[in-house]
Parts: C-alpha cells; structure tokens; sequence
C-alpha cells in the first residue's frame, strides 16, 4: 500500500498514546511506515519513537513549533509528506488533529477520511449520526489524509528498527496566533468523587425534569447528578456537571444514564465505571453496548419508580 | 463587514434513521429536517455581531429543494440574505467537493468572516470549514468556544480535551467553525419570519459557481460503500417486565453492589 506518514502528537512533552495507536492502524492498512514529530526540543522523543515503531522519524523541531498553531502544523505536515513521499497520511482525531488535517487533504487535492476506528477490506470504518450508524468509506486512488478516533485501537508497544531525520520548515506565512492554553477551572461538583452519578441527557427534555426527575434518584442514592454535552450547551445545567471528553471523566461505582444515547464523547467519560445502568427508549441506542444492565422504557416511568423504591429500601 | 454563515440542513436529531435500499444512506422520505445543531451556534454568533455593530449576515446552504425552509429559518432569525445552491449534479458530492461549492460562493461574497458548525450532525466529518478555509486562502480555528473582536481581527477559545481552552488570535478574513454551546440560540420571532419573506434568496446551480461537471460523485475521492447499523458486542443484560418488576431488579442490583 506504498508508504504511510504517521502525524504524532505530544502532550506535555511525550508522544501521546495516540500516536502509538498509530502505528496500530498503519500496520492494519500495511505499507512502508514513516513518522512525523512536530514541537519544540523534541529530538528525544523523536530517537524513542523511532524504536517504538514509528519507522525513520522526521523531526521538525523549531520554537515557532512549541504550540500547536494551525498554519505552522500544516507546514510542518506537508514539510514530511514532501519528504516522506507518503500516499497515506494518518493523524489522530483530536482537537489539534481535526483543526489541521482537513486542511491539508484540500491543498494537496486528496482525498479526506475523518475519525475513522477500523480498516477492513480495503475500506475506512467510521462512526455517522453520532454513533448511530457505521459506514464504510473507499478511496479513489492512493492518496489519502485520514484522522482516526483515539482509543479505537490498542496502542503499538512493540520495538522495531527506526531512525530520526532532521526536517526544515518555514513557519514565516502563519497567520494564526497562539496566545494560551486555559486549563479547565475544576469548580462546584466534582464528579470524579461520587460514588454514584444520575446523569441525563437531551431525553430528559428540560431543566426543570432534572430537578423534579434526575436529582432526587441521585440524592436517594447518595450520589451525584451528570448530564451529557446537549444538556449543558442548552443552559440546563452549568458545565462542572457534564461528563465525556469535553467533560469530566468520571469511574464511579454506579452510573445510571437516563436518556442519554450514548456518542463516543459521552462514552469515553464514564465507560470505566464500575457498574453501568442505561434507561433509553431507544433499544437500538449505542449506551446499552457499554451498560452491564438496560432498560428499554421511558425514562419518566421507570426513573421516579426507583426512587420511590430506593427510598422504600433504605426504610 | 460581512459575515457568510455556512449552514447544513440535517435529518432530525430525534428522526428514524432506516437504511436506503442502495445501502449507502438513510431514507429521507417522509423524515424531518432541522439546521444542524452546531451551525445554529454559528449563525447565532453572526447575529450577535450584526447586533453588536454593523455587519451584513449572508448564509448558505447546499442542497435539494427542502434546504429552502432552513435558509427562511435563518432569514426569519435574523439574516439579511442566503445563497441557495441546487443542483441534482452535486449528489453524492464528498466534503471535499462541497467545500469547493462553498469556497466558490466565498470568493462572490469575499466576507470579513466565516462562521460555521464545526460538524455535521449527519456525517460527522468536521472537514468542510478547515477545507474551505484552505481553499479560501484564509486561516481557521475550529471548536470554538468563544469570540471576541481583538485587533484586526478575532481573539477565540478553541475547545480542548478535559475542557480547556487554546486562545487564538487570527486576522481578518478568516474562519470560525464553533463548538456547540459557546451561546444560547435564539428563536424566529413572529416579527422575523414575516420580515424574512421579503428577504432574497439566490440559487446557484453548479454552471453560476464555475464548477459544472466537478462535482458529484465523479468528483468525489471518497465514497460511502455501505452504511449499517454498528457491530453489537455483547451488550447490557436488558431488564423486561412491568415497571414494579424492572425496579424490584435494579433495586436488588444496587443491593448487590453494595450501595443500599
Ligand atoms: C468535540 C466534541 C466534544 C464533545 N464532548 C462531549 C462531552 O464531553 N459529553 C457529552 O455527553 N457529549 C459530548 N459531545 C456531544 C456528543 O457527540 C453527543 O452529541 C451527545 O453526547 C449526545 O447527548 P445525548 O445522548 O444526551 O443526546 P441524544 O444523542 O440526542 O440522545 C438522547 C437519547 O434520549 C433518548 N430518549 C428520549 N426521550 C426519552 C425518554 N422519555 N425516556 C428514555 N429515553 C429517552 C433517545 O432515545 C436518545 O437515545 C461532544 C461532541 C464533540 C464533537
């Protein structure tokens, strides 16, 4: 399948586990594997990677580099596709990795393969509807920038033959302007502590329901209310109590998801609880696929029936 | 200063999704429609600095005749004009080939700002607004959480992992694609839908933007082979039975785990 350049990623100064998985994707998609480390000081990592299954590793290591930027990434990339000779470039979905690749995919005319989890028979497998649907996406001809969903894969932990080479890139052109990154403010709730968490979802329908349906099965179990995404950019609820990637990660003992569907963003926040109930109407709805215990109901019959009967237990 | 929205018009979010015959999309007969989540913060955002200042609001919508009812949506909130382009020959067009249609409109409307979803609420690529941003020759940030007019240009918050936050500063022109939430979306007002009647809307086929016969499936580099419901694990154990029976379990559940 020719060759392919594997983007990495470092988050505070190590390649990230993505990266790795990487080279798990590539090795499905089989070909001649290369690599790519963009930042700043990054030689050692670079050396390491390169023994870790990353191929010949090229480095573009400058101080314009240091933060993400869009318009020096992109150089960066097309820097080691030029010199790489790369058909298939992969590069982790994440909030860097979605902001440049398509980028990339419409300079050079080639084709685009978003977030896809598996390689199968010659296609890219990708989650629609926001987990609702798979589909299998072909390319037309050789040449393709594709990001994958981290975590799809397991991660490389192999050693193989690799070396590093120096790459030049010209960052003078970038236009956007790092300023800072703002780390998240942990304030009020902090879920990570609750032993069990009552999280709704869009299917909850409004504010007041949370009051009135969601909260009183979480203060009945001495636990604490979630919501996903929706929930929160609607103004339901303030943000300290959304759970998922953009959210708190969450492993308490017991999570309840009530009218929640289940999309990779939600699931990624609370798939390592120790023990999972979903209530959805939806039989099909992709959270019964990490729930121990299903309900396939109305969430308003079922859930203030169980509060009723879980204050009736405790006497 | 003017503004292009780019909005898609979606299958409902509570819509059936049943499988086409050919296998490779959902049946759109007789589902509802609605402008996708994301790009309703986007347009919303626009309002916000039309209402802030002076700016001239243009959204564009690609697709068949029902798009019509999405774009007086937009005119009925608040827009001052939409660009509607149809055309049969762009079906099965990929993201690529769309955002050549939208880069061609761009360059008509040559806006200040882009402001845009930062996916789909359908096909979920998140490709369009970095894609037509590079075709546009303008830079981009994308799951943005907030704006602010700095300089020349804008200052945003761009969504990371965990809830952080990366602070951007980019130059006029340039493109926002927005994450969802950064705002609280208003509602058409009576007033607005009656106004946004007499609003223009231009259709443009492919011929007017100077891309016939470079769109469509011929021009697209990727195809959508097959669509089918996700491959199911094993899956939760479901609990039947009346609602008294279904808690009876769940009460004797938590039991076990030891939380009663
Ligand atoms: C970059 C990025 C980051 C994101 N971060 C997060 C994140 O941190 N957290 C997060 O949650 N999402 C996140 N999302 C959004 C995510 O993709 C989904 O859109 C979101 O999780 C859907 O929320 P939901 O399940 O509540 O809504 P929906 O998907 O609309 O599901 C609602 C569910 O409720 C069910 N339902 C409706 N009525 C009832 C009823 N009466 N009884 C029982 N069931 C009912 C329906 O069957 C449906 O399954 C992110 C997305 C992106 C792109």
């Amino acid at each position: 399948m020719g060759n392919i350049l594997i983007v990495t990623e470092l988050k505070d100064g190590a390649i990230r586990e993505a990266s790795y998985e990487l080279v798990s994707f590539a090795q499905k998609i089989g070909g001649d594997i290369k690599s790519l480390v963009i930042g700043s000081g990054v030689a050692g990592e670079a050396e390491s990677f390169a023994k870790k299954g990353g191929g010949t590793v090229y480095v573009a290591d400058d101080a314009s580099l240091a933060n993400y930027n869009v318009d020096g990434y992109a150089a960066a990339i097309r820097a080691g596709i030029d010199a790489s000779g790369a058909d298939v470039v992969l590069i982790s979905n994440t909030p860097s990795g979605w902001d440049v690749a398509p980028r990339i995919a419409a300079a050079l005319d080639v084709a685009f393969v978003s977030d896809a989890f598996d390689f199968q028979d010659g296609a890219y497998i990708r989650r629609i509807f926001n987990g609702k649907l798979d589909a299998r996406v072909k390319v037309e001809g050789d040449k393709a920038i594709v990001s994958v969903q981290p975590g799809a894969l397991a991660a490389f932990d192999g050693s193989s033959e690799g070396s590093t080479e120096a790459l030049t890139v010209d960052t003078s052109g970038a236009r956007a302007k790092f300023i800072e990154v703002k780390v998240a403010e942990s304030k009020g709730v902090d879920l990570t502590k609750a032993s069990v968490i009552v999280s709704g979802g869009r299917g909850v329908g409004d504010p007041e329901k949370f009051t009135e349906v969601i909260q009183p099965l979480a203060d009945a179990l001495g636990g604490a209310m979630g919501a996903s995404r929706p929930v929160v950019d609607a103004g339901w609820l303030p943000h300290q109590y959304q759970v998922g990637s953009s959210g708190q990660v969450v492993t308490p003992k017991l999570y309840i998801a009530c009218g929640i569907s289940g999309a990779i963003q939600h699931l990624v926040g609370m798939k390592g609880s120790n023990f999972i109930i979903a209530i959805n109407k939806d039989p099909d709805a992709p959270i019964f696929e990490v729930a121990q215990l299903g309900v396939v109901a109305d969430l308003f019959e079922i859930v203030p029936a169980l509060t009723a009967a879980v204050a009736a237990a405790k006497g | 200063m003017k503004i292009l929205v780019c909005l898609k018009q979606v299958p409902h979010q509570d819509a059936r999704l049943d499988i086409d015959g050919a296998g490779t999309w959902i049946k759109e007969d007789g589902i509802k429609f609605e402008i996708n989540s994301y790009d309703t913060f986007a347009l919303e955002e626009a309002l916000r600095i039309k209402d802030a200042g002076e700016a001239e609001v243009v959204v564009v919508s690609i697709g068949p005749d029902r798009v019509t009812q999405a774009l007086r949506t937009a005119l009925g909130m608040g827009a001052d004009r939409a660009v509607h382009v149809k055309d049969t020959e762009i079906d099965g067009s990929d993201a690529l080939v769309i955002s050549k249609l939208l880069a061609a409109v761009g360059k008509e409307e040559s806006p200040d700002l882009v402001l845009m979803g930062l996916m789909s609420d359908d096909g979920n690529t998140a490709a369009v607004a970095p894609m037509l941003a590079e075709l546009m020759g303008i830079p981009s940030a994308t799951a943005v959480m907030s704006v602010e007019a700095s300089g020349d240009g804008y200052k945003v918050e761009r969504e990371l992992e965990g809830g952080a936050l990366e602070v951007v500063e980019l130059p006029k022109p340039c493109l926002i694609a927005v994450q969802s939430g950064l705002n609280q979306v208003r509602y058409a007002s009576l007033k607005g839908i009656m106004a946004a009647k007499k609003k223009p809307i231009d259709v443009k086929g492919a011929g007017d933007l100077g891309l016939a016969g470079n769109v469509g499936a011929g021009a697209a580099k990727t195809h959508i082979e097959k669509i089918f419901a996700p491959v199911k694990g094993e899956g939760a154990e479901i609990v039947e039975g009346s609602t008294d029976e279904v808690v009876t379990q769940l009460v004797a559940k938590i039991k076990e785990l030891g939380l009663l």
